[in-house]
């Protein structure tokens, strides 16, 4: 309801700005009617409802297609990002946090604190425009923009080109893509490794010092296994929920990143969508990334459940 | 004769901190036999629980300890030994229990895992039917009657007092030949302080095990040990059998420690703030206590 109202106060005549200045009155006030623009708002809103009810989200007037048809095309591009991204947040920056923790003190420990540091304190944008002018301009190991090289060319089925490049058992496009993905992606995951990093760390340190870390000691568990299953294992549960609220917020930070290197993915829709002001499309597009935020956090919540006992057992006890 | 299951002689420690080395044991010797039940009694920060980490092999590791001494574990130096065989000993031959069973127990994990872990440093290879086998017997040795439901649990599921049992059992569980107890069961109500030691003495006494006792209350001392040290400010003050201690203490702190022993609470450090000489008093030790090749 807030989507749909913002979206409506927005001054401009979204009939005007979507037939181009050269329509003329009559085909202005016909395109009103049509999208019940004439009518009150709360009429408005009804008539919004109904029609998501059905999983009809509209037509945008900027593709004129169906607006569920034009986030089908471009979300793929920007799940993939985010997901990469969120993948490399788990697997760099908690492994980052257990080594930091185990050796602290240490000038690994030093150094990874340094590096994740540095990783939190600017947005991603930034590190965006960095990474792309050290890796992609100046150094050039990785290219500069897109999804994939133009020279190729994959069938879409899902929309997620690692998928659909494996699905066209074209591992040269495979690899291609994943390489067109690591600068974003890493970009917009660095703040994420740096904080789970950080947290991760802090954590655990604090967990080495509860007593059954000094039982696990004196009874001379190898300590590999104490840090993972005596002191990380703990520890995960507060990481995990930075992680999720991260994972949450790069649905947000993607489309600085997209735009930055000019990934085809849903933000560029927005932006699109939002200066031409395209009612359906922007309500759409926002009213996806909420629902994905939702499902990430109860993703998320589910995880914690499962990991500790105590909430799962008290859940099945009611 | 066969060597003594511990012997410490002139065990020194110190700390390196950022106004140099601190002084925290000032040369303590003492020894347990085969199957005996030891004491080592004094306040709180009197050197109790480094004593302990360093006869588990734990302090030694640590960079900014400084240690000097002797500490033999069944006729063994153990400053001889590599890390790696004093990591050998650590839940096989020597074991130990903590004050708070509750929080000394990993919160994540269910009780039959943990005992899996423990058995796991005896038979490596030993899986998880024939653990949860072995303990279940553990846990009916120590009288918990459901030793299943026990296994199943996590330890924030269970009492204190049932913990305590799942941690004694956890420390006999591959027949030790030392047993250290710091501050067993202190977190516990007195009661159920009190149970679990009758328990932890039946058991001792039945395996043979030598037990180092750590606490700071004399009254809680008396049940369980044969012997007894007094610790003071990293110094042994007194030392001899339990029934001489109580019957004529010499020393002014132990003296003062008797007059501290809380009568009903059981819990309570006693309150010693006297730092004159006469604390200072040098070593007392009972008829025929004394270390094992001094003139006693
Ligand atoms: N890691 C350490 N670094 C520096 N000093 C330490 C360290 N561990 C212990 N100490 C010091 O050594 C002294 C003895 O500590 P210890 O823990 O052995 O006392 P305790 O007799 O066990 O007391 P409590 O009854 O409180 O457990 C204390 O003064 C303490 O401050
Ligand atoms: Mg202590």
């Amino acid at each position: 309801m807030l989507i749909f109202a913002i979206a409506r106060v927005i001054p401009g005549d979204p009939a005007r700005i979507a037939l181009g200045p050269n329509a003329t009155a009559e085909q202005v006030e016909n395109l009103r009617l049509r999208l019940h623009l004439d009518q009150p708002l709360s009429v408005q809103y009804g008539h919004f409802i109904a029609d998501l009810a059905q999983g009809d989200l509209g037509v945008s007037l900027y593709t004129n297609r169906p607006v569920t048809q034009d986030i089908a095309q471009f979300l793929p591009a920007t799940l993939e990002l985010i997901i990469v991204a969120g993948l490399m947040m788990i697997l760099i920056g908690l492994p980052l946090g257990v080594i930091s923790a185990r050796y602290r003190g240490s000038w690994a420990d030093s150094t990874i604190r340094i590096f994740t540091l540095l990783g939190v304190s600017a947005p991603s944008f930034v590190w965006a425009v960095i990474l792309m002018l050290l890796f992609a301009y100046f150094l050039p190991l990785f290219p500069i923009a897109g999804r994939l090289a133009d020279s190729m060319t994959v069938p879409t089925v899902t929309g997620f080109l690692l998928i659909d490049t494996l699905l066209a058992g074209n591992i040269k496009a495979f690899g291609n893509a994943a390489w067109h993905l690591v600068l974003p992606a890493f970009a917009l995951a660095l703040s994420g490794i740096g904080q789970a990093a950080r947290l991760t760390r802090s954590n655990m340190v604090e967990t080495y010092d509860k007593p059954y870390i000094e039982m696990a000691e004196s009874y001379g568990f190898p300590e590999g296994r104490i840090a993972r299953r005596y002191a990380f294992r703990p520890s995960l549960i507060p990481s995990l929920t930075i992680i999720g609220l991260d994972f949450a917020a790069m649905l947000g930070n993607a489309f600085l990143v997209e735009a930055v290197f000019a990934w085809p993915g849903l933000s560029r829709y927005g932006v699109a969508v939002i200066l031409r002001k395209d009612l359906n499309a922007i309500v759409g597009t926002v009213l996806i990334i909420s629902a994905l935020f939702l499902i990430v956090n109860i993703v998320v919540d589910f995880l914690i459940a499962m990991i500790n006992p105590r909430i799962r057992l008290s859940q099945r006890a009611q | 004769m066969t060597a003594p299951t511990l012997l410490i002689r002139d065990l020194r420690l110190s700390f390196k901190g950022y106004s140099g080395l601190v002084e925290v044991l000032h040369g303590i010797s003492l020894h347990i036999d085969k199957g005996e039940r030891v004491a080592l009694v004094g306040e709180s920060g009197s050197g109790k629980s480094v004593t302990a980490r360093i006869i588990l092999g734990l302090l030694q590791t640590m960079r900014t300890a400084r240690i000097s001494g002797t500490v033999n574990f069944e006729g063994r130096d153990l400053e001889a030994m590599s890390r790696a065989e004093r990591h050998r000993l650590r839940g096989t031959k020597m074991s130990m229990i903590f004050q708070d069973p509750t929080s000394s127990l990993n919160p994540v994990y269910r009780i039959s895992e943990q005992f899996h872990e423990v058995l796991k440093r005896m038979v490596p290879g030993i899986g998880r039917a024939e653990a949860d086998r072995k303990a279940a017997a553990m846990l009916a040795d120590v009288s918990i009657t459901e030793p299943e439901r026990v296994l199943a649990s996590y330890p924030f599921q269970l009492s204190g007092g049932m913990n305590q049992r799942v941690m004694i059992a956890m420390a006999l569980a591959n027949e030790p030949s030392l047993l250290i107890a710091d501050e067993p069961g202190t977190a516990l109500d007195v009661t159920v302080q009190a149970q679990t030691l009758k328990l932890m003495r039946e058991l001792v006494t039945r395996h043979n095990t030598a037990v180092l006792f750590i606490s700071h209350n004399l009254g809680v001392v008396r049940e369980f040990a044969d012997r007894i040290y007094v610790i003071y400010k990293g110094r042994i003050v007194e030392h001899g059998k339990a029934t001489q201690l109580f019957d004529n203490p010499r020393h002014p702190y132990t003296r003062a420690l008797m007059n501290a022993i809380p009568r009903i609470t059981g819990e309570g450090i006693p309150k010693i703030q006297d730092n004159s000489d006469e604390y200072l008093a040098p070593l007392v030790v009972h008829e025929g206590c004394g270390e094992p090749g001094e003139v006693a």
